[in-house]
């Protein structure tokens, strides 16, 4: 059976499937965050945040054959969830993993993660765990690639962009934006009127540009 | 309606010049093995662009293991958002030096960290193990953005008048490579698209409303002196 449904996780806990009790993952989670198991989670082997959940595939998952595959489609069409996949990439199932990673991220459009231990996937995941707390917690500017970068004024660049026409250096620039205020109405101007301000032969250039 | 015998034009990639040196085996790559086209240009930000709205970043391993580079790494990131819709970073394993026995790679915390917070802004993430693999990645993202309707279709060569052109589109914040080669041969004459709509500037870029809207009042922008730094 496909839990397909969300799932309510409580503050800074994540949920794991019944299989996982005793683990040695279980054991290295449970010190850092708090860990619940729960009976019929179906596909997914744990829960971070009502919207993100793992999918686990061992080593042994990778050489045993498609078994895995039909899993994850399986979820990928019964749920809206955000699947993050955690695969193991150990020297026996290097092999599989350019493959794997095809179908998961290009063609099923879900997150993959190698790890190549237990170990190092219950480090990955406690870093998921304090993510999917902070976006909780409305702390998104902790996220740098979310933070939202102060608009800088135009001016410097306007002025470079003027630059760019041909004949047209800083103080060219600086004199034809002070007369014709923006790179619009410098574009509709007339010869003579850009004659009053740079010479002749400048205008000319301009205006063919 | 195109003739239906002809062949569909061969994709193409854009390539940042500092590839050359730096990527050398995936530019041979993408052009032998996988026959797309590679143009290298000066980019600026990003390594590789795939398509209208999707910029490639190549990370290697390393970088993202020690957090001395995490600010290099976030800055890099940062930009290229700004830039274009979609991100997506290769982490691609460190060639092994010569003499070098297989380094011990500890998975640090910083690299999860980072992880965590690429995953959490909506960049695309993919692993490869060489240069050859990072190219066979990049050839399916183009292909699937192909599918999506988003690959670049304008000439990506540009000489003359054209250049001078581009070079000016170029300067405008934010305006990514593949949006200044579209607005390039979209529009007849620059006056033409400063006196376009943001409606019609998002059809010839081929970029967001919003995206639009920011060249829109760039071009529009009242320029004032004393703001000058």
């Amino acid at each position: 059976p496909v839990t397909a449904g969300s799932i309510v996780v409580p503050y800074g806990h994540a949920i794991g499937n019944e299989k996982w009790r005793g683990s040695e993952m279980a054991q290295r989670l449970q010190g850092k965050i708090r860990l619940i198991f729960e009976d019929g989670l179906g596909l997914v082997d744990f829960h971070l945040s009502s919207r993100t959940c793992i999918l686990y595939i061992s080593e042994a998952d990778l050489v045993a054959g498609d078994e895995f595959k039909r899993r994850l489609v399986r979820f990928r069409n019964a749920s809206s969830l955000r699947g993050i996949v955690i695969v193991e990439k150990t020297q026996i199932s290097n092999q599989y993993f350019m493959a794997v990673q095809k179908l998961v991220a290009l063609e099923l459009g879900m997150v993959l993660l190698p790890v190549s231990n237990q170990g190092e996937a219950s480090q990955l995941i406690t870093q998921l765990v304090s993510f999917c707390v902070r976006e909780l917690s409305r702390e998104r500017s902790s996220n740098p690639f979310l933070r939202k970068r102060c608009p800088q004024p135009a001016e410097a660049a306007v002025v470079r962009t003027v630059q760019q026409i041909p004949g047209v250096g800083k103080t060219k620039a600086l004199l034809l934006l002070q007369r014709f205020g923006s790179i619009h109405q410098l574009c509709n101007a007339s010869v003579k009127e850009l004659e009053l301000v740079v010479g002749q032969t400048a205008a000319q250039q301009i205006h063919r540009f | 309606p195109p003739a239906p015998l002809q062949r569909p034009p061969s994709l193409c990639i854009l390539a940042d010049s500092k590839e050359i040196s730096s990527g050398a085996e995936v530019i041979s790559c993408l052009k032998a093995l996988h026959g797309m086209k590679v143009q290298v240009c000066s980019l600026g930000s990003g390594d590789y662009v795939v398509s209208n709205r999707l910029a490639v970043e190549r990370m290697f391993l390393s970088e993202l293991l020690s957090p001395a580079s995490r600010t290099k790494v976030t800055q890099r990131i940062q930009c290229l958002q700004s830039t274009f819709e979609r991100v997506c970073v290769i982490v691609e394993k460190d060639r092994a030096k010569a003499g070098e026995t297989s380094r011990i790679c500890q998975r640090t915390q910083c690299c999860d960290g980072v992880l965590a917070a690429l995953l959490q802004a909506g960049v695309r993430i993919l692993f490869s193990s060489c240069q050859e693999e990072s190219a066979a990645l990049l050839k399916d993202l183009a292909l699937l953005e192909q599918r999506k309707n988003a690959a670049i279709c304008v000439p990506t060569e540009v000489e003359g008048h054209k250049r001078e052109v581009l070079n000016f589109y170029l300067t405008i914040p934010n305006l990514s490579y593949p949006a200044a080669l579209n607005l390039c041969h979209h529009f007849g004459s620059l006056k033409e698209l400063t006196n376009s709509s943001p409606v019609e500037i998002a059809a010839g870029a081929q970029v967001s409303m919003q995206k639009a809207e920011q060249i829109f009042h760039y071009l529009h922008y009242g320029f004032d002196l004393h703001m000058l730094p």
